[in-house]
């Protein structure tokens, strides 16, 4: 290190008379700062757990210095997005499964977060059609770095596709590609933290203990960047980045309280502290807002309604759901600021709480406690779609998509009960890679379990098949079912292919996944609408009342392969090698044999004292020829035998041999 | 197969037979003598598969053989040689003028004897100029002009104009030293056409005028004014062509002129972060989008011939730094001292990442602000002996630079329940940044001060607003050339290096086409500084040092495939070793065998002629 110098007048004359602009703070309009919230949601799910989203959002104006000089927002991303010219762009890290049937699958949570396992990365970009891959590529290096992750094994052209359909309506320049086995931990949540202003030092982010998100059911980490306009001139808009953490997590029982219901039956009671071992000590100093969230579901106020209509001392006071946690199901530690409604009758109920500046006398640690045990279910799906393989064995098989209906079809059959020909339109996305070889034409569909015309349902089809080592192939469906649909499957055919050997991973015996495929319902919206709109509006509301399609993902498939015995190649050429051999020796022995002569010595030593030995090699090797010559005048045999076919179709036979092993291996 | 088939046909047994069935008859030793020719079809036979494969060896070789491209070994080797040989010069001119002075008459001497002196004055006091970078050493061009008043004389071939026009100008009026340096640029105009000319002009004032004035401008000129004496002036103009104008007044006590923060590709990110270490106490911003316009872009575009410099800005919460501070009476202030410093650093919290838009190789230039928190308001750096540092800062060479600044009044405002936001004034922020610009300097490793105080007194070195003097950009352009040909060659040689030591490691076309290339444009740097063609020689040696880096970092390279010959060895000996052995124990028997063969004929023949 070395010290500036003591005389520490510098002598840098600038101009000072241009300077005494005054700062740039003062044309802040609002449109051109940096802006940051953050907020958290928690929602207790019907299977005993708990669902919990942090959702933190970055905003920056597009301008001239983006990418250049941040104040908030995070430079590392502001230079990706400037560099690869990207203008929407999604990852995520997901370990664990969503489980659309008890999480539900119709909220705009489910639908926005409940994400395959493992990475899954789509961009939008905004250059030519021809450069598109390039950006690709080379921003799949870029998070691979920025985040920890094996994110640039998307750069290879098998492992990435562009649907057309599925996603916001990007033709071309939309990239999509899914890692499902990647594992996801710490490494990729602390550069994701990095990010956020105050990282995990204050504010909400600071309840992320990792040993307890880590042990939850459910683990999504999502970084979603999106160009949003304000106003009509395009060069006003910001870029939006939002990051979301979603964890499912199973509290821990708190003992007491509960005495005259077995425990077995109720919810258990849960508070921040249990679930997350710390408490929020205060909001992030940066933030223009910090709320906590806590959402009671449509099916939980249902059932609550009617246990408070049938208890009769609550029914006389007339409370509701609205007078803050004083009823019967369950008791809230803390008032909320807010109380927000769905706007129709059976809906849900938020919570809100803001959450203060540090103070070291007062924490807030939100709590929950049951009084009554409650059971209710979630909204699901319209259509719950689950996949699976068919077929055994290593050559060939069968990839089905099972879509079953759920009662929110059901309500829209109620709903639609006067028009005679209700239909809704289910996208279908899969991909498959290229080692797995659909063969498109065996695509078939039951509907209600009968055998149908294709036709008949799907209204647009987009099929890109695979191209070895090249690319995946892609299948896209546009179906029109009927709203009476009891089930629909869908059923394609596969072949297995085979790999190079330097193809397969390191653990080939475990088998290869097929990514999950997406099942979006656009006629459906997952949005909520709450009651007081004129209100502020938070991210995190607006994120709730958005318009927006359902989406589901399936499972992932393990499809095995045939894997080969990794030391093959050098046997194959060990083995070639010695047949080569043994053929090149006795071929340049036969041809150098002078019959004649041997058979004239064996003749003249066989007199003599050490015959026995020569006679016993004789037998033998006569044996060995073939039981035909027996003769005991070997001279005429002899010459007989090089002659004979059956020398021919031996040689033949190991060279033919040779041939074939060389050929196959 | 055919010979297989042939075999059979093969009409020599028979043949055989008939003569041994005659020699019954006429000889009966048969193990002795034979009366026919020995057949050599077996031999030719064994001998041509034998031949064969002696001859296929090669093409076997030829086809296991590992592709490397031909790297010029020879060629890198004489490079670096050349380069420690004889390392790389610019030409310069020097001009000296003196004004009011008659070294003829006085000492009787002409200005080609004054020239002379002033030669050897510079060469005592630059005894290592032989350095890279440096003015072509031992013989100086310099020419002198003496201007009398009444007579003016010259070295021969000096193209300044004499007499001095604007000489009265001088004495006239009181210039400030910035009109001074205007008005000698206009009327001296630059010296020479190629390369650098660098002129001193010397006044000779009256006696009463009292101290001698020695300033060196912004441009490539200096003047002394004042009454000095003609063995003064010219220790003076030998002290700032040798010191000032050759070396940018360091002696060797900053950093090493090696060190050169430029990144491979030619560009520089300068990374200005500021760091509120406790947000909760306060939370500063600054308006870097002005700074960047008025202050930091003359600063990039003065620098544009040495490196291509890009600038951000970002500010990052929650930084506190690593090391402690104590709180000192004496001072008033927390107080981190100098043996602090290698912890000051917090890289666990300041998350300065390295730039994503600069990619690849550029050099990332970390210049940090750091505002400490309530609880260590206000941080001073204390230097070893004791005072108080002035600038508050502190460089680590190739990484960057830190200040720490206090805000003035370090009382957190208790009653707020926000913390206050405040943006840093312009007037300090313009304070700040003269020290990060010093700061810069440093790490380019000029000095930040506006006095050099050389033998023969003290020189005042004005500053330019554009950061880097003429004079200064030239030193630091000749450093930046040399410090790229020394890593080419380092890089070069390491290179050929490797490559020698694994004999079976694949080297593409591509690496070394880039050798080739990086080796043509180390040369043409060279040729470009001999003849003082400046930007050309920096653009040169750049392209040079990026394009060996970028043969030395080539995946493939990166990826040694090193296909052993063990390996080889292991896949052919299961086919070469039994077949081989089958073939020479063939070539040899048969080969003996006709040789006895042939023995038993000749004795044979030579009975027979015995008996006939």
């Amino acid at each position: 290190m070395a010290l500036l110098s003591r005389k520490g007048t510098l002598f840098l004359l600038f101009l000072f008379s241009i300077f005494l602009l005054s700062a740039s703070a003062s044309n802040g309009s609002g449109e051109e700062e940096e802006e940051f919230w953050e907020e958290l949601l928690l929602k207790p799910l019907p299977d005993r757990k708990v669902l919990s989203h942090f959702h933190f959002q970055n905003e920056a104006p597009l301008s001239d210095s983006f990418a250049r000089h941040h104040h908030l927002f995070p430079k590392s991303i502001a230079q990706l997005v400037k560099k690869f010219h990207i203008k929407a762009m999604e990852l995520s890290f997901t370990q664990g499964r969503w489980n659309y049937e008890r999480w539900g699958g119709f909220d705009p949570i489910s639908s926005h977060n409940a994400k395959p396992p493992g990475v899954e990365l789509w961009a939008v970009f905004d250059v030519p059609p021809h450069q598109v891959d390039a950006s690709w590529k080379d921003l799949t290096h870029a998070l691979s770095g920025l985040f920890c992750a094996s994110i640039n094994f998307l750069e290879s052209s098998t492992t990435y596709s562009a649907p057309k359909w599925t996603f916001q309506s990007a033709l071309g320049s939309l990239r999509y590609g899914t890692l499902p086995r990647e594992a996801v931990c710490t490494e990729n949540l602390t550069p994701w933290l990095k990010l956020l202003p105050c990282r995990d030092k204050a504010g909400l982010s600071a309840l992320m203990d990792r040993p307890s998100i880590y042990k939850s059911f459910y683990h999504s980490q999502r970084l979603h960047l999106t160009q949003a306009k304000t106003g009509a001139n395009p060069k006003n808009s910001r870029v939006v980045l939002e990051q979301t953490l979603t964890v499912v997590l199973q509290p821990n029982i708190l003992t007491g309280g509960t005495n005259y219901v077995s425990e077995a039956k109720m919810q258990p009671s849960w508070s921040l502290s249990s679930i997350f071992g710390r408490k929020i000590n205060g909001r992030c100093v940066l933030a223009k807002s910090s709320n906590v969230y806590l959402q009671v579901e449509r099916g939980l106020v249902t059932q609550l309604e009617n246990l408070q209509s049938s208890t009769a001392t609550f029914a006389a006071n007339g409370t509701n759901l609205d007078d803050f946690g004083r009823n019967v199901g369950f008791e809230l530690s803390v008032n909320p600021d807010r109380v927000l409604k769905e706007v129709e009758k059976s809906s849900s109920i938020l919570y809100e709480y803001p959450i203060k500046v540090h103070k070291d006398s007062e924490q807030f640690d939100l709590g929950i406690t049951w009084k009554h045990p409650v059971i209710w279910s979630t909204p699901h799906v319209p259509l719950y779609a689950s996949r699976f393989l068919m077929g055994s064995g290593n050559e060939r098989g069968a990839i089905a998509i099972c879509m079953k209906s759920t009662e929110s079809t059901q309500e829209l059959v109620a709903a639609n009960y006067v028009d005679q020909r209700c239909n809704f339109q289910v996208n279908v996305l899969q991909i498959v890679p290229w080692y797995i070889k659909v063969y498109y034409h065996t695509l078939q569909l039951f509907v209600d379990e009968k055998p149908q015309i294709l036709t008949d349902f799907v209204e647009r089809m987009h099929v890109s098949p695979s191209e070895d080592k090249v690319s995946p192939g892609l299948m896209e469906l546009v179906l029109k079912l009927p709203c009476e649909v009891k089930s629909a499957v869908l059923n394609i055919e596969f072949d297995k292919g085979f790999l190079h050997i330097d193809e397969y991973p390191p653990d080939a015996n475990q088998g290869f996944d097929i990514p999950s495929a997406i099942i979006s319902f656009p006629d459906f919206n997952a949005g909520l609408q709450f009651s007081d709109n004129s209100l502020s509006k938070t991210p995190m509301l607006s994120k709730l009342q958005e318009r927006s399609p359902v989406i589901s993902y399936t499972e992932v498939l393990l499809v095995p392969l045939t894997t080969p015995d990794f030391s093959m190649p050098y046997n194959v050429i060990t083995i070639t090698c010695t047949v080569f051999a043994l053929y090149f020796g006795s071929l340049l022995n036969a041809l150098r044999r002078r019959v004649g002569e041997e058979e004239r010595r064996l003749n003249d030593k066989g007199g003599k004292k050490d015959a026995l030995l020569n006679r016993v090699l004789g037998k033998l090797s006569s044996k060995f020829r073939g039981r035909s010559s027996v003769s005991s005048q070997p001279s005429s045999s002899s010459s007989s035998s090089l002659i004979s076919p059956k020398l021919i179709l031996r040689v033949l036979l190991v060279a033919g041999i040779a041939v074939a092993w060389q050929y196959y291996s | 197969m055919e010979e297989i088939s042939n075999f059979p046909l093969n009409p020599e047994p028979p043949e055989e037979e008939s003569p041994q069935s005659q020699m019954h008859e006429s000889t009966p030793d048969r193990k002795t003598m034979r009366t026919t020719k020995p057949g050599i079809k077996r031999l030719i036979l064994s001998l041509t598969v034998l031949f064969s494969f002696i001859i296929g060896f090669p093409f076997l070789w030829k086809s296991i053989e590992i592709y490397r491209a031909p790297l010029p070994f020879d060629r890198i080797e004489s490079f670096s040689s050349q380069l420690e040989s004889d390392p790389l010069h610019f030409p310069c001119r020097f001009q000296a003028i003196f004004v009011g002075f008659d070294f003829s008459a006085s000492r009787g001497l002409g200005p080609n004897d004054v020239a002379a002196a002033i030669t050897r004055k510079m060469s005592q006091l630059n005894p290592n100029s032989s350095r890279c970078g440096n003015c072509i050493g031992g013989d100086y061009d310099v020419s002198v002009v003496i201007d009398s008043g009444s007579s003016c004389a010259q070295t021969e071939g000096s193209e300044a104009k004499c007499p001095l026009k604007c000489g009265e100008v001088v004495f006239g009026g009181k210039l400030s030293d910035e009109d001074f340096d205007e008005m000698l640029k206009r009327c001296l105009g630059n010296v020479g056409g190629g390369g650098k000319g660098y002129s001193v002009v010397v006044f000779n004032g009256d006696k009463e005028e009292g101290e001698v004035r020695a300033v060196v401008g912004k441009y490539r000129h200096a003047w002394v004014l004042g009454h000095v004496s003609e063995d003064e002036a010219v220790s003076r103009t030998a002290e700032i062509f040798a010191r000032v104008f050759m070396n940018a007044g360091s002696e060797g006590n900053s950093i090493r002129s090696e060190f050169m923060p430029v990144g491979a590709d030619g560009r520089i990110v300068l990374s200005f972060s500021l760091l509120n270490a406790e947000p909760q106490d306060w939370i500063y911003d600054w308006s870097f989008h002005e700074i960047d316009k008025t202050l930091l872009h003359p600063v990039i575009q003065a620098l544009q011939p040495i490196a291509n410099i890009t600038v951000e800005s970002q500010v990052l919460y929650y930084t506190p730094k690593s090391s402690f501070s104590y709180w000192d009476d004496i001072h008033g202030s927390h107080i981190f001292s100098t043996k602090d410093l290698p912890f000051f650093l917090n890289s666990n919290e300041w998350h300065l990442d390295t730039s994503v838009a600069a990619g690849g190789r550029s050099k990332v230039l970390q210049l940090v602000v750091y505002i400490p928190s309530a609880k260590e308001c206000p941080l001073q750096l204390e230097l070893p002996n004791g005072d108080l540092s002035k600038t508050n800062g502190f460089i680590s060479p190739m990484w960057g630079g830190v200040v720490v600044w206090n805000p003035e009044s370090c009382v957190k405002d208790l009653e707020s329940k926000d913390p206050d936001r405040r943006v840093i004034s312009p007037q300090n922020l313009q304070k700040l940044f003269e020290v990060l610009m010093g700061q810069l300097r440093q790490l380019l490793g000029l000095k930040s001060d506006n006095l050099y105080v050389g033998q023969s007194g003290a020189y005042i070195l004005l500053g330019s607003e554009r950061g880097f003097t003429e004079w200064e950009l030239d030193v630091l352009s000749g450093k930046h050339v040399c410090f790229n040909l020394h890593s080419c060659a380092t890089t070069l040689g390491s290179l050929s290096r490797l490559v020698q030591s694994l004999p079976r490691m694949i080297i593409i076309d591509e690496i070394g086409k880039q050798v080739k290339f990086s080796l043509e444009a180390a040369k043409f740097a060279q040729s470009y500084a001999s003849t003082g063609i400046y930007n050309a020689s920096a653009v040169s040696s750049r392209q040079a040092r990026s394009l060996v880096e970028d043969a030395f970092f080539h995946p493939s390279i990166m990826s040694i495939s090193y296909y052993s010959f063990e390996h080889c060895f292991a896949i052919y000996s299961p086919f070469f070793l039994p077949v081989t052995m089958h073939v020479i124990l063939a070539a040899l028997r048969e080969w003996k065998r006709y040789k006895q063969e042939n023995r038993k004929y000749l004795a044979w023949k030579a009975k027979e002629r015995i008996v006939s």
